[in-house]
């Protein structure tokens, strides 16, 4: 991890943050921000490798951060850092491409070990999030309204029991031992829910806007 | 009217029947059908005129007396006849004198029918019944001059109006007094009985087409009608103030725009208008009266018959047409309409064969009385037609109304709910505003807090506070929770937690599903509940396993928190209390009417058992 933005608009946090990825990527270079029109400056200027964005900012919300750098960078990673708990606030991110998502309030140990974690490929899943997921492709599965050139992205079977395990309160190791997989694996089908996530909201949120018009085809 | 036509003919058909019983009790009425007769403009009777001859009564001047015009004197002589008792009254009783009369009795004027110079009284249609004065009567050998002027039936516009004189009956009053009233009902009053109740219909009709201008059969027809009873004035209307030559083709004209009424009525029933016609008959009305006069008051009877041919075979034409187009359309008036039409056919054709003297006069008025019944048929079927209508409006009007009210109703329903929705929507806004402004606000600071101070316990204080914000937040913003999910969240949180801290976790929960729903408040404390008992296990039991196990009922959910740990020390068991969170734990299942019990005891762990109510 080279080089990272740190998009915060709470100074102490931000110098908080900032230390902790010190800690966790000592090799790294920290670009800052505290706005998202900063934030969007610098994604046009730096190649990025992780993004650790703040949702709620004074000038916007986080997501749209989220969003252009998942369309500008698409090997850059986007991770939440937020205050906010609750999916209604977390899913939007996830749907946009962030890769996981890091709770401010919590024990810098514990976070400082989920962001090594979601560095390696293995990134957070709640029962609340695999819920909506779920929802959200048993929502999408309507062929006759997509046109012909919007991709049709379907989750695997695997993938689809890892979500229902989940989903049910079932942790990732547990599921693991019960699909018989190993950590790395499973880890592998989260990567992939989020990344069908992703592509699947973009070709929704483009038929969307085509539906209301605001492109030609 | 017609009960006394009914009556009539009940009494007429009674007084028969009577007569016949009675084997002709009282002298039958002396029957005088031969007479003198001398034309010219006398005075008197001519006594010693050579022109004086012998004539047939009843006696018509077109045949008798071709192309004459003016005065007529008859000279009749007759006895008293036989059995006549002397007190009863005597009359004279005329069927029909046309135009008028006078009559002189033993050479004593007794009677005038009006005035005998033009403009002439017209008693044509009136039967006259004149009282013998007794005084003036002798037993035998009486004279009776009767003094007639008419008009030539070329002078006339229909035979009915040309001059001439019935047979003439001598009798007792009271016999001659009935024959008298049933001729004059069925010559004048029942015609003028038909003429107003046609002038009223026709009014009726005008104004049902003033308020319904589409129908405009209603108005031709309505025009029919009232026209029709304007004409019938020729036969009731005596001294009409004009000579006969004008009243006669004045007469004559006012058929122009009845039939021209009736080609409209017709055409426009069936749904049909041609401008031509329109102007056709139009221009019929202008030029009628035009050839009438140019033709001259000695040739009124040819030129009005000739129109008369020609204005019927128009209308022959506008009935087929009419029938033709019904038929097709398969209206149901197609029958009804048949039959009157037919009927009217018959009456124009017998009146034309009248009028060219292939039948006699009819004793009956078919112009001004069977026609007229023809068109009250027409009108009581027009009406018909119009209350049906009426009806299907009314009931059209009502089941609109019905739906209007059911419409009105449902909008006042939506309206309800939109409002009420709109209160909640404004609702879940405030609350999501209240959220994320403490978010903001407070949680910002409490974050500050939580990783900037110096001290652990400060930091922890503040993680715990911004987690009680958290779900206070969430609390005010939820919406129920599926129990099932709620078991899932605080398995997968309470795994996770316990796993962190090496301790193992065997939770277990019902294998069915579960469809109950868990208000967002229960949902926040239950969390706390069991974040606090996961908390105390990790921190102070020292155990190494913790079994969990849900399990839902009918009307409440529970849980029980088992760890193997060392138990909570009696000793300790107020003063620890606090720090342990039992009574906050205990405090919360109470507020959601449940309960929570700890058991403990050193040596063999802690028993949490949470109840709390769905």
């Amino acid at each position: 991890m080279n080089n990272i933005l740190l998009l915060e608009d709470l100074p102490e946090i931000r110098a908080w943050m900032k230390a902790l990825v010190l800690q966790v990527f000592p090799q790294s270079l920290i670009s800052e921000a505290a706005r998202v029109h900063d934030a969007l400056e610098l994604i046009t200027a730096v190649k990025f490798d992780l993004a650790l964005v703040d949702l709620g900012l004074p000038d916007g919300s986080g997501v749209d951060v989220v969003a252009a750098l998942r369309e500008s960078q698409p090997e850059a990673q986007s991770v939440v850092v937020t205050i906010h708990d609750d999916d209604d606030h977390l899913f939007p991110a996830l749907q946009a491409g962030a890769f996981g998502y890091l709770l401010k309030e919590q024990a810098r140990d514990l976070i400082a070990e989920q962001l090594k974690r979601m560095s390696q490929g293995e990134p957070p899943l709640s029962p609340s999030i695999a819920r909506r997921v779920i929802s959200h492709f048993a929502a999408q599965t309507r062929p006759q309204e997509r046109p012909q050139n919007m991709p049709h992205v379907a989750l695997t079977d695997r993938e689809n029991e890892v979500l229902l395990r989940v989903a049910k309160g079932f942790t990732l190791p547990e599921i693991g031992v019960q699909l018989n997989l190993s950590r790395h694996t499973i880890a592998d089908y989260v990567k992939q829910i989020y990344r069908k996530l992703n592509v699947s909201s973009r070709a929704e949120a483009a038929l969307e806007a085509q539906r209301l018009g605001l492109f030609r085809r | 009217m017609l009960t006394r036509a009914l009556w009539l003919l009940l009494r007429t058909g009674l007084a028969a029947w009577l007569l016949a019983a009675a084997g002709a009790a009282s002298a039958a009425p002396l029957v005088i059908s031969q007479a003198l007769t001398v034309a010219g403009d006398f005075e008197r009777f001519p006594e010693d005129a050579a022109a004086t001859r012998e004539v047939a009564l009843p006696d018509d001047w077109s045949r008798s007396r071709p192309r004459h015009d003016g005065s007529v004197w008859y000279r009749v002589g007759f006895d008293l006849p036989a059995g006549t008792p002397p007190e009863q009254l005597l009359a004279l009783y005329i069927e029909r004198v046309c135009t008028n009369f006078e009559v002189i009795l033993n050479g004593r004027r007794i009677h005038s029918g009006g005035r005998m110079a033009e403009p002439l009284t017209r008693n044509c249609h009136y039967p006259q019944l004149i009282t013998l004065p007794a005084a003036w009567l002798n037993a035998q050998g009486n004279v009776l001059d009767v003094h007639v002027k008419g008009s030539a039936v070329q002078r006339v516009a229909a035979r009915q109006r040309a001059a001439g004189l019935s047979a003439l009956q001598v009798g007792l009053q009271t016999d001659l007094a009935e024959l008298h009233a049933e001729r004059l009902f069925w010559n004048v009053q029942s015609v003028q009985a038909v003429s107003v109740t046609l002038l009223v219909l026709g009014c009726f009709m005008l104004g049902l087409f003033a308020v319904n201008r589409r129908e405009s059969a209603l108005l031709y027809f309505g025009a029919l009608l009232v026209g029709w009873a304007v004409l019938s004035l020729r036969i009731w209307w005596q001294d009409v103030p004009l000579p006969t030559a004008p009243w006669e083709m004045l007469g004559c004209t006012a058929f122009a725009p009845i039939v021209a009424f009736v080609v409209q009525f017709l055409l426009s029933h069936a749904g049909l208008r041609s401008r031509i016609i329109e102007w056709g008959l139009l221009l019929q009305c202008v030029l009628m009266p035009a050839t009438l006069v140019w033709a001259g008051p000695a040739r009124v009877f040819v030129a009005a018959n000739a129109w008369y041919s020609l204005l019927a075979l128009e209308v022959f034409a506008a009935m087929g047409l009419y029938l033709a187009v019904i038929w097709k359309q398969r209206r149901a008036d197609f029958g009804p309409m048949l039959f009157i039409l037919g009927g009217a056919a018959i009456v124009l054709l017998l009146e034309m064969a009248v009028q060219l003297q292939l039948v006699p006069l009819p004793r009956l008025q078919l112009m001004h009385f069977a026609l007229p019944l023809l068109f009250l048929a027409i009108g009581v079927r027009l009406l018909q037609v119009f209350a049906h209508a009426l009806q299907a409006a009314e009931a059209n009007r009502s089941s609109l109304e019905d739906r209007v009210k059911e419409i009105t109703a449902e909008i006042e329903r939506n309206f309800a709910q939109l409002s009420e929705l709109r209160v909640e929507q404004v609702t879940e806004k405030e609350r999501k505003r209240i959220a994320a402004d403490l978010h903001d606000d407070l949680g910002a600071k409490l974050l500050t807090i939580v990783h900037t101070s110096e001290s652990e316990r400060i930091s922890t204080l503040a993680r715990e506070a911004l987690e009680e914000m958290r779900l206070s937040v969430r609390g005010l913003t939820g919406k129920p929770v599926r129990l099932a999910d709620a078991l899932a969240d605080w398995r997968a949180e309470t795994v996770l937690r316990l796993g962190q801290a090496n301790i193992e976790a065997d939770w277990r929960g019902p294998a069915e599903e579960i469809e109950h729903l868990l208000p967002a408040r229960a949902y926040v404390q239950t969390t706390r509940i069991l974040r606090e008992a996961v908390s105390n296990i990790i921190k102070h039991s020292g155990a190494s396993h913790c079994k969990v196990r849900s399990s839902v009922g009918e009307r409440d959910f529970g849980l029980l928190v088992q760890d193997n740990g060392k138990g909570i020390p009696m000793e300790l068991d107020g003063k620890l209390d606090r720090g342990h969170g039992m009574s906050s734990m205990k405090h919360r299942a109470k507020q959601l009417q449940g309960q929570c019990l700890v058991e403990s005891g050193p040596g063999y762990g802690t028993v949490i058992r949470l109840t709390l109510p769905l």
